[in-house]
């Protein structure tokens, strides 16, 4: 049989096998998953080079890189502009995941086999497991690892412990707090902890009598606050220089780096009471989740098992900037790696109370109305 | 041939107008079009409508465009006036110092903003450089110089200081000396010269600082929030809180839009009215 090829055929075949050379990315989505690459966008912690660092050595043809955000929002901004092709790992706190990332297809669940036994190794009230890590449909969406207690500073030297857990979110309202303290921006938190100052649940709807009260606290607090930073390390430096005595929004995450220098004045603090159910604080908890990457990275599940790891776990737990504690440090070979210093920093000879004393932080029922009240009163 | 020379011009330029086109143009009309989505959407596939405009005009965020442009317009001025003599010494009087002069203020500028921030958050706050020498000293002290809006417009002053001072050096340069020796000759008083001669040949320079130090200071956002503490909300942090805490990309963008058309028309304008070959060197 002789082979006639005419000039067109051979032509056609050409744009057919260029065709499918360009084709070649996409084709990759079906093949087996790339291990040359993993893309992280976390809190800072993870992209510390004591944790990237080994994950490099046991995957030496692969390049690593992770990047720290500088809020939840802006991470979240990065894949809803279309970076869902460029990470791999994202790394917020809990109510993103359940409340807005899964529902848009932003993250994928995890294998559940593969990761759930991690659970049993966790602090008590992360085995259960974490209910948060989960989504509406069963599916688990997240692994946690750092969290802590987040409702106030004060300078105990000024303010005792005792009677700011007995005043609670009251103290700012105290006419004799104007001009002592200060607001960390952390707008979605101050939001949460305006609406339990003034004794609403912000996890419920509230009604005009509720946004109404909201309003009222918003405007007494931001007008009786001597500054405002987003920055926790001025606010630190304004409350040890003297120029205030608390600031509203906070936590052992912002107190720490200040406590781990010897200023162990600087104390995060729970209240003793509040709105919900009794519960006047509210806890962050930080879950990492498999972004919903087209050419996904078959490292990125190895990346959270290896997070699991006690010395990684002490790593990212006391990565440079801020200091937390770890869900795994109720594993006993966890928790020997920090020294009492190091504990000190994080107040864990409170941290059970206090856990006890606060809420989940989730997702804020009427966030948009109560924000745009938050922002006027701000710019008031 | 004139006209042949301007056609081959202009198909040379059009690869890069086009680049610019795409470049420049491009994310400014994608925050144009976003600001007539409805709220809270994250595409563009929807029906546009004009509520984040609504939105801007009820929530009162004119006091933040008022602050932002109010602290521009007075931070504009003061530089005007420190930069005016120190300009004219530049231009005039100094001679080798002048590059001294350049090479210093130059190199200030390779040191993040938010670092020589936060160097006179170091010096101004209580216990501070200032207030803690003088409590050392005097056994008295003060409650700091931060968290107010004269210090914000000090911020201002001090990051764009290089934005007025070069392009008014400039400006000054183009003052023919003979000029100014002949209105001296004819009797012409010093605050004569300055008026009639000094003031407008330097005109160039002058529109080109302010318009420069104005628009960069109009947009900033680091001087209110490191020194001023948010004593006041500018519009760049109402923008940044929209696209953040807020997610609402469409208010982002009406607030964006709001500001580049403010500052756009005072550009238009001031450019408008100043011959930039002439400032650049170029003379006909």
């Amino acid at each position: 049989m002789s082979l006639r090829l005419s000039r067109r055929a051979f032509t056609a075949g050409s744009a057919a096998a260029a065709g499918l050379t360009a084709m070649g990315p996409l084709r990759r989505a079906h093949a087996a998953m790339r291990t040359d690459r993993l893309n992280v966008l976390c809190w800072e912690g993870y992209n510390t080079d004591d944790v990237l660092g080994p994950f490099r050595d046991l995957h030496p043809d692969a390049t690593v890189r992770a990047e720290s955000g500088t809020s939840d929002p802006d991470m979240i901004n990065k894949l809803r502009a279309g970076e869902v092709n460029v990470w791999d790992l994202i790394n917020v706190n809990q109510p993103w995941a359940k409340g807005q990332l899964y529902p848009e297809g932003l993250i994928k669940p995890l294998d559940k086999e593969r990761f759930l036994p991690y659970f049993d190794h966790m602090a008590p009230e992360f085995q259960g497991p974490y209910p948060l890590a989960f989504a509406d449909d069963g599916e688990l969406i997240g692994m946690p690892q750092r969290y802590g207690p987040f409702s106030f500073v004060v300078n105990t030297d000024k303010i005792s412990r005792a009677t700011a857990e007995d005043q609670g979110w009251k103290l700012f309202l105290d006419p004799a707090m104007k001009d002592r303290y200060g607001i960390l921006t952390y707008d979605n938190w101050n939001i949460m902890h305006m609406c339990l100052t003034g004794d609403l649940n912000p996890f419920k709807p509230l009604d005009d009598a509720g946004m109404a009260k909201f309003k009222e606290v918003a405007e007494t607090i931001f007008s009786g606050a001597k500054l405002r930073s987003d920055d926790l390390v001025a606010m630190n430096t304004a409350l040890i220089n003297g120029e205030i005595d608390a600031y509203f929004t906070g936590g052992t995450y912002t107190a720490s780096p200040a406590r781990l220098d010897g200023l162990t004045n600087i104390r995060a603090v729970t209240p003793n009471s509040g709105p919900i159910d009794g519960k006047g604080g509210v806890v962050w908890i930080e879950l990492t989740s498999l972004v919903n990457n087209p050419d996904p990275s078959a490292l990125a599940p190895d990346f959270l098992e290896f997070v699991q790891k006690p010395e990684i776990c002490k790593a990212v737990g006391f990565a440079e900037g801020t200091y937390n504690p770890v869900a795994q440090m109720g594993d006993p070979d966890v928790f020997k790696l920090w020294d009492a210093d190091e504990l000190d920093a994080i107040q864990w000879d409170t941290l059970a109370e206090e856990m006890d004393r606060s809420v989940e932080y989730d997702v804020v029922a009427s966030y948009d109305a109560l924000s745009k009240i938050y922002n006027v009163a701000k710019r008031s | 041939m004139e006209r042949l020379d301007r056609r081959l011009g202009a198909l040379c330029a059009t690869p890069m107008l086009l680049l610019l086109g795409l470049t420049f143009l491009a994310p400014l009309v994608v925050v144009a079009a976003f600001s007539i989505m409805p709220e809270k959407v994250f595409d563009l596939w929807h029906q546009p409508d004009f509520s984040a405009y609504v939105e801007v005009i009820r929530q009162g965020y004119w006091t933040s465009v008022a602050w932002a442009l109010g602290m521009a317009l007075v931070a504009t001025v003061i530089l005007f006036l420190i930069c005016w003599p120190l300009a004219y010494a530049m231009a005039k009087v100094y001679r080798r110092f002048t590059l001294v002069l350049t090479i210093g203020v130059v190199l200030s500028l390779f040191v993040s903003e938010n670092i020589r921030l936060f160097g006179w958050v170091l010096t101004l706050m209580k216990g501070g450089l200032i207030e803690g020498h003088l409590r050392a000293w005097f056994g008295t002290g003060f409650d700091g110089l931060l968290y107010n809006v004269p210090v914000i417009i000090f911020g201002l002053v001090y990051v764009y200081l290089p934005f007025m001072l070069f392009p008014l050096a400039q400006g000054i340069a183009m003052i023919p000396d003979d000029a100014r020796q002949a209105a001296y000759d004819l009797g012409a008083s010093r605050r004569r010269v300055l008026w009639e001669i000094d003031l407008p040949l330097a005109a160039p320079g002058i529109v080109v600082g302010g318009l420069l130090t104005f628009v960069l200071a109009a947009g900033a956002i680091a001087e209110s929030k490191l020194l001023g503490g948010q004593a006041v909300i500018v519009i760049a942090d109402d923008v940044e809180t929209a696209f953040t805490y807020g997610q609402n990309w469409p208010l982002g963008s009406a607030l964006a839009m709001v500001l580049i058309a403010i500052i756009g028309s005072i550009a238009i304008v001031g450019v408008s009215r100043i011959d930039l070959d002439a400032i650049m060197g170029r003379r006909r």
